[in-house]
């Protein structure tokens, strides 16, 4: 994708360009892109397991996050799956790094400012850390709703 | 690296209610006619970004970008970059500010809503314009306020 493009044109522009520069993705969201940490679903028929999926079809960008929450209320495992552009595919693969070991009040705090920041997403890409902070809330709210109907039949 | 369709597939069966990214309350808004809308409102936002009055000397890195429904405007580098951009797909503005993060606003009795908390787009401008210059501006009268 924009690596190649990048690789391309780097023989003709030198290295330094400073008018291409602005263009690339920050080397985080390369990393997260070429690297995505745990990609991959649970099982969403689980009780532990919560599930969040977003976005908009029509514009491209869907996002599923999943955790495993214990019985302590702690974010044992976490997997996602996304389509959509290099800052979004890394949004969600930080966020399941991000979400590990937390217990499910603390991932609840985790904002899409902090993910931006992380990430150094430029002003126009913001809305893909927001995606992956709505793409947490709504497994955090899957994973509750299912439990509180659990409780209910016991 | 993933497939589209499998993804795409899920989420139809997912509670549609409670995504708001599948916007239901823009149906009602032709494409032809958000494209208009879309397009006169950030006609008339570029052309009060660029008329906005200060001292060159306030904020030296201040520029006004608009191409291919997409405005960009900066402010320099203590106060950061506004983009306000055109989202067809689901017939939305987005916007992204520096001060305040990413908002999606739907077109709703006229306005730009954030259905969130029902703000407006332009209201949400002028507050935070006029704190980064530190006195009052609005953008009340441009067109869809």
């Amino acid at each position: 994708m924009l690596r190649n493009v990048q690789s391309k044109l780097r023989p003709i522009l030198g290295p330094n360009s400073p008018a291409l520069s602005q263009a690339f993705y920050h080397k985080k969201v390369i990393d997260h892109y070429e690297n995505p940490r745990n990609v991959g679903s649970l099982d969403k028929k689980k009780t532990s397991v919560g599930t969040g999926l977003v976005g908009a079809p029509a514009c491209g960008d869907v996002m599923k996050l999943q955790i495993e929450v214990d019985a302590n209320g702690k974010i044992v495992d976490a997997k996602f799956k996304t389509f959509g552009c290099g800052s979004a595919i890394a949004s969600s693969s930080l966020a399941t790094e991000w979400v590990k070991g937390k217990n499910i009040n603390e991932a609840g705090e985790i904002k899409n400012s902090d993910i931006a920041k992380e990430l150094s997403l430029p002003p126009v890409k913001l809305h893909c850390s927001m995606l992956a902070e709505d793409a947490i809330k709504a497994a955090l709210k899957d994973y509750k709703t299912k439990n509180e109907k659990e409780a209910v039949r016991n | 690296m993933f497939s589209r369709s499998s993804l795409f597939n899920e989420i139809k069966y997912q509670s549609q209610n409670s995504n708001r990214y599948l916007s239901s309350g823009n149906e009602q808004l032709s494409d032809l006619k958000y494209g208009k809308v879309s397009d006169v409102t950030l006609d008339s936002l570029a052309e009060a970004f660029e008329l906005l009055d200060f001292q060159s000397n306030e904020f030296p890195e201040y520029d006004v970008e608009y191409a291919n429904g997409v405005l960009t405007v900066k402010f320099g580098h203590a106060h950061g970059t506004y983009v306000i951009n055109k989202q067809s797909p689901n017939k939305q503005i987005w916007l992204s500010s520096p001060l305040s993060g990413p908002k999606r606003y739907d077109f709703l009795d006229n306005r730009w809503i954030y259905k969130h908390d029902s703000s407006c787009l332009h209201d949400l401008l002028s507050k935070e314009i006029s704190e980064i210059l530190k006195r009052p501006v609005s953008f009340g009268d441009c067109d869809y306020t």
